[in-house]
């Protein structure tokens, strides 16, 4: 990819901590829209970010911020936003006044500062709760208020670490929604970093997937989550009709809930499975090609040997230690 | 003629933005400003205000109370002569320097300790920032704030000593000299205390820990080494290299070496400082070099804790 249109790239970029490899020849690059850095935990997804920012200097290869050296230039962090995973947020500070220091902070001249932490407190619905000290808010209310400090200063890219960590489902929603909101009406450009592959399915337009320290699949979401050959039928009743129905035309089936799924490539299928629900008598509620999720994707390369471990959200802790 | 109301759109919310925007210079001066806000409590709650103010307070009222005991005490001799050796703005320093040491103690430490311990020190790196300019800008805040708790109340006390004068204007003229002493001994003591301060806090997150060990340094090493140096039974030669180790005298030793004058009130309260007084056996150059060791070498190890920090 050309450098010039690459917000981010990273070039055989490489990270060790003592024998502990976190990246490792790691090359990828970020473009405009909101691209899904995924993988599981220790995969390399914070260190990548981290070495972008300049908080971290890389053992081998290079990170370039838009097109130029992160670790060198400075003042390009200006036009950079950053929600890390961990806390970062001081309790005994109102967030309109933590926000102004921050835009100041970031080289905003102060009264623009100070109208800026208002605007973007409005833009994350905290601007009723503005001057209440950061110690008293929700979890929830200090995940919009780490969003907020890395969008005060209008930079043209925010890296986001685990932004939903911590967040019930209520709060996982309204955060992937301001997420993408910020990108839709604003076009500030978003670096999701995320163990939890529903939320970026549900946000991102690419993605990146790291797993120990290497890049291992890059593209669109869509092309991860294309249509597959499973057809899926779900009939009001007289499911089992139907399904013989099926059989009889030497379609083979399966039930799945309430639905009838038939994995076939058969040119006629459509016709087939016409034909079967009018003998069947059943009536059809609703027919489509199934699409992929991405979970189904990272299943799939587990089956296949590899130990893809990004986990969908929701999932009870034992089942992501499973899955990782 | 009608008027017709003119209606204006507000488009309120968050926008781009395409004004100025500044670099490093900017980034330190707003890490600047917020150290002196965070030492002073402004724009916290009230647990942060009381004990910066309290030791303001403590610091402006012993310079008060001076100052009204230059003013009361009649200071003209029989002979129609004006004493004005009864007290000096050294003997200030030696009266409150403990309030300054614990302000140094409880107020330096929260500029740096709570930005560790609570992560915002990640959202200062990833800004148009070094580390460096991170450390000199809370730095340069809490000497800032550390200059003014030491001068204002000097100011004060002139106040009383210009006006508690039968001559004012003799007073000044004769005194004068006096002004730049008491800035520049203020000066020594706010860059020791100030690196001293900062130097410990870098080695803990938790500003209680820190502000602990340090009023303990000052407190402990000014009363043993006082009490070493007051016992005559050891020789002088020794006592002068014990009195070194006094953490609160070290920049004392720099005030005598600028005021070098004697006052009734000094006279009075120097057998109370011993470890001054046998460091004084030592050369000028020797106190002036162990004081600027022990403002480098804590500066030195507040640079090699930062220099790599990441949160």
């Amino acid at each position: 990819m050309d450098t010039l249109d690459s917000l981010l790239a990273a070039r055989s970029l490489t990270k060790h901590y003592g024998s502990v490899v976190a990246l490792d020849s790691a090359d990828f690059s970020v473009t405009a829209g909101i691209t899904g850095l995924l993988g599981e935990n220790g995969a390399g997804k914070s260190t990548a970010i981290k070495i972008f920012l300049g908080l971290v200097t890389p053992t081998g290869g290079r990170a370039e911020v838009f097109g130029r050296d992160a670790s060198l230039e400075i003042d390009m962090r200006s036009r950079l936003g950053y929600m890390p995973e961990h806390d970062c947020l001081p309790s005994n500070v109102i967030a309109a006044e933590f926000l102004t220091h921050m835009a100041e902070a970031s080289g905003l001249p102060p009264k623009q500062a100070r109208s800026r932490a208002a605007d973007t407190l409005r833009h994350v619905g905290l601007f009723e709760e503005r001057y209440r000290p950061i110690g008293d808010y929700s979890t929830g209310m200090k995940q919009r208020v780490k969003l907020a400090q890395c969008l005060v200063h209008d930079p043209a890219l925010i890296l986001l670490d685990e932004p939903t960590a911590g967040l019930d489902p209520g709060g996982r929603e309204e955060m992937l929604d301001l997420v993408r909101k910020t990108y839709n009406e604003f076009g500030i450009s978003i670096v999701l970093s995320t163990h939890l592959m529903n939320d970026v399915e549900r946000t991102a337009d690419r993605i990146i997937v790291l797993r120990e320290g290497r890049v291992v699949e890059e593209g669109r979401v869509s092309s991860f989550t294309s249509e597959s050959e499973t057809v899926y039928v779900d009939v009001d009743e007289r499911r089992e009709e139907f399904a013989a129905a099926l059989s009889a035309k030497n379609v083979s089936s399966r039930t799945e809930g309430s639905s009838v799924v038939i994995e076939d490539v058969a040119d006629d299928l459509y016709d087939r499975i016409r034909d079967a629900l009018a003998e069947s008598g059943a009536s059809l509620r609703r027919m489509g090609p199934r699409r992929h999720s991405l979970i189904e994707v990272f299943e799939t390369d587990d089956v296949n040997g590899s130990n893809a471990a990004p986990v969908p959200a929701g999932e009870p802790e034992a089942t992501r230690n499973q899955a990782a | 003629m009608s008027t017709h109301a003119e209606g204006r759109v507000f488009d309120i919310g968050y926008q781009r933005y395409e004004g100025p925007r500044g670099g490093r210079e900017k980034a330190r001066a707003a890490i600047f400003k917020d150290g002196v806000k965070t030492a002073l409590g402004i724009g916290r709650g009230w647990r942060s205000k009381v004990m910066p103010w309290f030791a303001i307070f403590a610091a402006a009222m012993a310079a008060l109370i001076m100052a009204i005991i230059v003013i009361t005490i009649d200071r003209v001799l029989p002979d129609g002569t004006i004493s004005r050796d009864l007290l000096s703005h050294s003997d200030y320093y030696q009266t409150a320097s403990i309030i300054l040491f614990l302000f140094a103690a409880i107020v330096g430490p929260e500029l740096l300790c709570p930005d560790r311990r609570n992560g915002v020190i990640n959202l200062y790196l990833v800004r148009p920032l070094t580390r460096l300019d991170y450390l000199a800008a809370r730095w340069m805040a809490f000497f800032s704030v550390m200059l003014a708790v030491a001068w204002l109340p000097q100011f004060i006390l002139l106040a009383g000593l210009v006006f508690g004068d039968p001559d004012p204007a003799g007073y000044l003229r004769d005194n004068w000299l006096d002004v730049p002493k008491f800035l520049g001994a203020g000066f020594a003591i706010a860059l020791y205390v100030t690196t001293l301060g900062l130097a410990v806090a870098a080695f803990t997150t938790r500003s209680a820990y820190a502000a602990i060990f340090l009023a303990g340094l000052f407190v402990v090493s000014l009363f043993t080494i006082n009490g070493f140096t007051s016992d005559t039974s050891i020789g002088i030669d020794t006592r002068k290299w014990i009195a070194l180790f006094s953490l609160r005298d070290i920049p004392m030793f720099m005030d005598g070496i600028i005021f070098s004058n004697t006052t009734i009130l000094s006279e009075a309260t120097a057998g109370g400082w011993p470890a001054q007084e046998a460091a004084r056996q030592h050369p000028n150059a020797l106190l002036v070099a162990w004081y600027t060791i022990w403002v480098a070498l804590p500066g030195l190890v507040l640079w090699w804790r930062y220099r790599r920090i990441s949160g």
